[in-house]
């Protein structure tokens, strides 16, 4: 009796296994292009359609939309299928690349996931469409916005450059009778003049200023300056002041150098020296660019052009001025990429689609919010073009073309996420380290040498030179 | 006979099944892929053996020995509290006092707001300047703290976050102390004694079941903290609240180590399965079964 019962249990959890494996199988099928042709009325050629996956808040997303409908209006035959992945978007195509259900475009961060998929022959070498296509090259786009897994292989283009400005509250400046910081780079303030129009902007509740013998550091009611303890912001610093997170070589750690150390420092200085920044702890409580400008918390910020946007709607007299300058004036330039998966098998058209994505005229409406830049060159230096999304708007104050359109143009340096291999690991030892510089209770060059050695075993060269 | 067990084997199946598939068999797949190094981008995999746990014991992997000795300290630290205060609160809920429902609901709620909600008003209840507990404590002259901004307070801070979620293990302490017979402490009113004679020695060693099924939940669920470090925190101040599970899913979902991930996955799994273990044993020396030998 035993023996029937227990085959009749076996017998049905395979069956039901093999079910619940063959309709997990049959889900991935529509992937295949091949497989979805059946409406047939495209006529002599076979309708295919591009799964493409992005990231971002509704307003980031429409464009895409936009740029989607104008490329299916050129392209009749391919159909695109738009995946917005809200939230956890990383772990989520992580995902999706381990059950072979990968897009064939992809919106990518080069800090993240982007390199390690690229060193595994994920990604197809967009070097060979620039090298081939006639609209784009890399000659016609801003400079810093490819990446590259090593010279000549390029991994992904991005569709909205971003640059760093010094972003203030006019009214602050015109009440303390001091001249704001100009926004053409040949009259940029040096890092003790930022130093010092900052303590003279640092208030507390007794109404002293940082420059005053009375000032209480504990009670401050208006920071002068917020620079931001994250890579982004004070990697501007670094490599203004001539410093790198790696050397040239691609041989050496770099931020234990005298150059990246005295940028630490001097960061670090404004917090627990001066006064005058808020410290990491303090910063929990400065709320986002536009409000803290606007109820006067903070009188200045370096924060990326993306702020324009928040700044605009907020209605109060904002503007943007250069950041200060410690040897070079530089401006780190950051943005995600669009890459195109391998495993696509329409790749032709997914580089068709990244040049429609990359148009500024689908993402118009993001370009005069103040959110992005655009990725072509033209741009920048045709006026018609640029007059387009820099004047007349209120993201766009008087500062803007010198100290943002200008310096990106000229002075940018790629973001060290796109040149640093290895640099999640790198970075997981030095963050804990600047952990201490910023309370200050170890100094900049106690701080990175204490993890000099351990950062020089993550250290695995540099992508922009041949090994 | 076999047509009754033919249904009940139908009707089971789909947990069964489930417990197979969605279990059983990433577990077994897991244990396999610790012993490969497979990354989720690769297409290559190969067989390294035991290669990943000897990185692990070996000391070159210093942050798993940082994320274990953080972990220990907060299992530590919450463990002891959690079963403390939920019993406590439960003893209080168990009183027959006026709008008795509407405590326990009090209580009971924070443990049906998302993780991720209750992180987010922590995060500002906690705030070192502007939060409400340090404006409370400096009104009244009380030193403040740095809480989840601070290197030595981030755990006790994270265990405090933790606490305000007891609800559940204070229901399953009253639905205990709600199985005691009355006759018990009947007698013991009328041998004279007092409420501290009635705790300890009915009402603790009646509910001795209820501390172990809650000291068990609740030992593995500290081990497998992992929101708060994920919202909280991301690990810092200076690495001091990088918990395991934390840095276990950093290591296979950031940096797509699959296999080493598994590998941190299954040291994890002995551990919590240690300390089961130990808590089972002990549990004979101490646990009462009413109408049963002890355990």
């Amino acid at each position: 009796m035993l023996q029937p019962k227990k085959s009749v249990f076996l017998a049905m959890a395979l069956v039901l296994m093999l079910a619940a494996v063959l309709s997990a199988c049959s889900k991935a099928e529509p992937a295949d292009p091949g497989a979805s042709a059946s409406s047939g009325n495209a006529g002599p050629k076979e309708k295919i359609t591009l799964r493409m996956t992005v990231w971002g808040s509704p307003e980031e997303v429409a464009p895409y939309k936009k740029a989607i409908q104008n490329f299916e209006a050129k392209h009749p035959s391919v159909k695109v299928e738009l995946q917005h992945i809200a939230a956890d978007y990383d772990t989520k195509l992580t995902t999706m690349v381990a059950g072979n259900d990968v897009p064939d475009i992809a919106m990518m961060e080069s800090g993240t996931i982007a390199f390690p998929m690229a060193e595994q022959g994920k990604f197809y070498n967009l070097q060979e469409f620039l090298d081939t296509d006639t609209e784009i090259s890399p000659d016609t786009l801003v400079p810093n916005i490819t990446y590259s897994l090593e010279p000549g292989n390029v991994i992904g283009i991005g569709p909205g450059p971003e640059s760093f400005g010094l972003f203030y509250n006019e009214d602050i400046f015109k009440d303390a009778g001091i001249a704001p910081p100009p926004s053409n780079v040949a009259d940029a303030w040096t890092w003790d003049e930022f130093v010092e129009v900052a303590k003279k902007l640092t208030v507390d509740t007794n109404g002293k200023t940082a420059a005053d013998p009375d000032f209480d550091p504990k009670k401050i009611k208006q920071y002068g300056a917020n620079i931001s303890t994250w890579w982004g912001v004070y990697s501007n610093f670094i490599y203004s002041n001539g410093g790198d997170f790696i050397s040239a070589d691609g041989k050496t750690f770099g931020l234990n150098q005298p150059e990246a150390v005295e940028a630490l420092q001097k960061i670090s200085d404004l917090i627990n020296v001066h006064h005058v920044s808020p410290s990491p702890v303090q910063s929990k409580n400065i709320p986002a660019t536009n409000v803290a400008l606007q109820t006067k918390k903070v009188a200045m910020t370096v924060d990326g052009q993306w702020a324009s946007a928040a700044l605009a709607q907020s209605k109060f007299n904002f503007n943007v001025g250069v950041m200060p300058v410690m040897k070079e004036p530089v401006t780190t330039v950051v943005c995600g990429m669009f890459s195109i998966f391998k495993s696509s098998k329409h790749p032709q058209e997914a580089w068709e689609l990244l040049k429609a994505l990359l148009d500024p005229e689908a993402s118009i409406d993001m370009l005069t919010a103040g959110t992005w830049m655009p990725a072509p060159k033209d741009w920048y230096t045709d006026p018609a073009l640029l007059a387009k999304w820099t004047e007349n708007l209120d993201a766009r104050p008087s500062g803007y073309k010198e100290a943002i359109v200008d310096v990106i143009l000229t002075k940018g340096h790629q973001t060290p996420t796109g040149y640093v291999k290895n640099f999640n690991n790198i970075m997981d030892l030095v963050n804990p380290a600047l952990d201490k510089v910023w309370l200050g209770q170890q100094t900049a060059q106690e701080a990175m040498d204490s993890i000099a050695q351990k950062a020089q075993a993550q250290i695995k060269g540099r992508r922009d030179i041949k090994e | 006979m076999r047509k009754g067990m033919f249904y009940g084997l139908l009707f089971t199946a789909p947990a069964i099944l489930g417990f197979a598939i969605f279990t059983l068999g990433p577990m077994i797949a897991s244990l396999v892929l610790s012993l490969t190094n497979y990354n989720v981008f690769k297409e290559q995999t190969a067989f390294t053996g035991l290669e990943h746990y000897v990185r692990l014991f070996s000391g070159e992997d210093e942050l798993f020995y940082k994320s274990l000795g953080i972990t220990f300290y907060f299992v530590l630290l919450r463990v002891p509290s959690v079963i403390l205060i939920s019993f406590g609160i439960a003893l209080l809920l168990n009183l027959n006092v006026k709008g008795r429902a509407i405590f326990r609901t009090i209580i009971y709620l924070p443990s049906i707001v998302p993780a991720v909600a209750s992180a987010m008003i922590w995060m500002w209840l906690l705030n070192p300047d502007l939060g409400l507990i340090n404006s409370l404590l400096s009104r009244l002259h009380l030193p403040t703290s740095n809480w989840l901004y601070g290197e030595s307070s981030v755990i006790p801070s994270v265990v405090l976050t933790t606490l305000w979620g007891i609800g559940s293990t204070v229901i399953i302490f009253l639905a205990g102390l709600s199985g005691i017979p009355r006759q018990y402490y009947e007698a013991i009113e009328v041998d004279g004694g007092g409420w501290l004679h009635k705790l300890s020695h009915v009402t603790i060693p009646m509910v001795t079941p209820t501390i172990f099924f809650n000291t068990i939940m609740t030992i593995i669920g500290s081990f497998q903290v992992f929101n708060e470090a994920y919202i909280l925190t991301q690990g810092g101040p200076n690495n001091q609240s990088l918990f395991y599970v934390f840095y276990l899913w950093r290591t296979g979902f950031r940096d797509a180590e699959m296999g080493y991930a598994s590998a941190l996955a299954w040291v994890l799994f002995l551990i919590i399965l240690f300390f089961t273990f130990i808590v089972f044993r002990s549990s004979k020396s101490w646990v009462y079964y009413e109408g049963g030998d002890r355990a």
